[in-house]
Formats: structure tokens, sequence, C-alpha cells
């Protein structure tokens, strides 16, 4: 009993303090490798590059591994459903808050300059993201993608699709390292 | 396309499962899937959901499935909204567990990785050239992005931190505009 315990009150807490999405829970990942021994620091690295072929945000990947590892299918449940539940609880009140200042023009003010921050932050881990895994083949393999979005609007699977492809046939030739 | 709660968990179910690289792909991924494909919500409000997103702690992914899902059909709309985002996750990884270090070793599953890695990269660009459409609006704006970019990507300063101070700015100018206004 007390482990699914433990459980919901570490993910709780991750999904209550990270702020800025799959980034900034590593380091709460991090550290619970150390103080709870529920995954290896190698596993969690593991898991990291093995959530980009899997489905879902890296925090409910992880939040699922660690459950699972720890407590079976229940563990998994306990620890997948208390990452969320900040997000559930603080986004229901606010989505209330907007119905009812919608027209406020504090808020209207406040999401005038929210938007172009997020925009900004975007930008900024798409520009992380590319200093840390890109190579040579990887530009080309870019630019490839660049132009076939200029010219035409292509549904996000087409993306994922091709570079999963192109990966998967660079490899054989070793042009991915 | 109805909103019926049994669409709008598909929907999401659909999503989720395409959600790889992390959650940061939700916003194409919704861009495409509920704005363009079933005219559920507009493009304005997806990058405002997104911005609120953001905002607030949690995952980005699950935070804007959960704004979404309320608009389309309140509470019960957000759980089989998140529930959907959620479930592939929960079920591959459920799957892959025991196998994880195996899968890792294989060197073609490595070379997936690189590849998806620079589909995510595209897809992070185009996400950002639609938020810009949307946010960005006059010179003022267009500061705040270059000094939000700056501040993330050069100074590393903390999400939390740009978003309280965006907050603060957001309050300050509309205050001015009132005594302005009163003057």
């Amino acid at each position: 009993m007390i482990i699914y315990l433990k459980l919901f009150l570490e993910f709780f807490h991750i999904g209550l303090f990270s702020f800025g999405g799959g980034y900034a829970t590593l380091p709460f990942l991090y550290h619970l490798a150390d103080v709870q021994k529920w995954y290896t620091t190698k596993q969690l690295t593991d898991m990291i590059a093995l959530s980009s072929i899997t489905p879902g945000p890296l925090g409910v990947n992880v939040a699922t591994f660690a459950g699972f590892k720890t407590a079976g299918i229940l563990g998994a449940l306990v620890s997948t459903g208390s990452v969320i539940l900040p997000s559930f609880i603080l986004v229901i009140i606010i989505s209330k808050l907007l119905e009812q200042f919608k027209h406020n023009k504090y808020v209207r003010s406040v999401i005038y300059v929210l938007k172009p921050t997020g925009c900004g932050l975007l930008a900024a881990v798409g520009v992380d993201m590319f200093i840390n895994s890109i190579n040579l083949f990887g530009m080309l393999l870019l630019g490839g993608l660049f132009f076939a979005s200029m010219t035409e609007k292509r549904d996000p699977l087409f993306y994922l699709g091709v570079s999963a492809l192109v990966g998967l046939i660079a490899g054989f030739f070793n042009l991915t390292g | 396309m109805e909103k019926t709660l049994y669409q709008i968990f598909k929907t999401f179910f659909k999503v989720g499962t395409l959600l790889l690289g992390g959650g940061y792909v939700i916003l194409p991924l919704l861009q495409s899937e509920l704005v363009e494909k079933r005219n559920w919500i507009d493009d304005n409000e997806l990058c405002e959901y997104y911005a609120l997103s953001q905002s607030i702690p949690g995952l980005i992914a699950a935070n804007l499935s959960i704004f979404v899902g309320y608009k389309l059909r309140k509470i019960p709309g957000a759980i089989v909204a998140i529930i959907g985002i959620v479930l592939p996750a929960f079920v591959s990884i459920v799957i892959i567990a025991r196998l994880m270090e195996e899968i890792i070793r294989l060197k073609f599953m490595q070379s997936i990785f690189w590849g998806v890695g620079i589909g995510v990269l595209i897809l992070l660009f185009l996400a950002v050239k639609e938020m810009w459409k949307k946010s960005i609006v006059d010179k003022f704006t267009c500061w705040i992005f270059f000094i939000t970019f700056i501040l993330s990507a050069g100074f590393k300063a903390p999400p939390a931190t740009i978003i309280i101070l965006a907050i603060f700015i957001g309050i300050w100018i509309q205050y001015q505009k009132k005594i302005e206004g009163q003057e």
C-alpha cells in the first residue's frame, strides 16, 4: 500500500512543479532515480531515447515506466494518473475563470503578452534540440523536409514517417552519428 | 463532425498515438486534427490555449488536451481528451518496459530515433511559424518574442521566471492604459 502512496506523492509533485514541459521534468526524474531507486539513471536515459519513438509526452512515459517497474499495472496507473492530476485541476479552474473573465481587459492584456512569450519559448526549445542533435546529414534531411513543407501543407505524420525511414536507411550507411 | 465524447476520445487517441518525439509536437498535431480536419476550434483559440498551457505547471501536452477537451464538452470532454492522449503512451510503455534494454541496443532502432528527432525539428519549426502568425501582431509582441527567445535559449532562464515576468508586463501595460485613459 505504501508504495502506491509514494508513487502518488512523487509524481503528483512532478506534475505540480515542472514548468515548461518535457525538458523541465528531467531534473525531477533524475533526482527520483537517486532517491527512490525505482529506476536507474541509465534506464532513465534509455527511456528518454526510447520515448522519441513511443507515443506520448516524456513525463507520462517515465511515470508509466517507473510505476510499472515498481508495482505493476496498478502502480503504472497510479503514477501516470498522479502526474496528470495537477494539470487537470489547474486547467479546469483556469478554464472556468476564463469563461467568467474572458473580456476582462487585464486578462486580455496578459494573454496578449503570454502568446509571443509562448512562441519564443517554443522556438528556444527547437533551437536547443537542433544544436544537440544535428549533423551534416541531418541538415540535409532537415533541408529536404523544409522544402517539402514549403511546397504544400502536409500531415505531421508525413514528416515523422519520412524522417524515420530516412533515419533507418541512413543508419545502414553510418550517416547518423 | 459532431463533437460527441466518443469522437473527442477518438481524435485525441489518434493525436496521442502520433505524439512521437516528446509532447512539444502536440501543437501541429492538434492543428491538423482539430482545426483543419474537424473545425472544432480555430487557430487563434488553439494558440491561446497553448500559451496558457506553457504558463502553468504540468506537462504541456496534457495541459493543452485538457483545455481543448474542456472547451469542447466541459469536464467530460476534458476527461476523455486526457485519457485519449495518455492511453497510447501508457499501453506502449507497459508493453515494452521489460524489453527496453534489448530495444535500445538494436542499431536500427537508434537510427529511427535519430530520424524521428529530425522530423520533430521540422514540426517544431512549423508550430513556431503558425504560432507566430497568431501571436506576433505588432512591434511590441515581436520584442517580447525575441527577448523571451534570448532569455531562454541564450541565458537558460527558467520558463517559470520568464512567464511570471510576462504576466507582470501584461498587467502593467493594461494599468498604464487605464491611467492614460483617465487623464
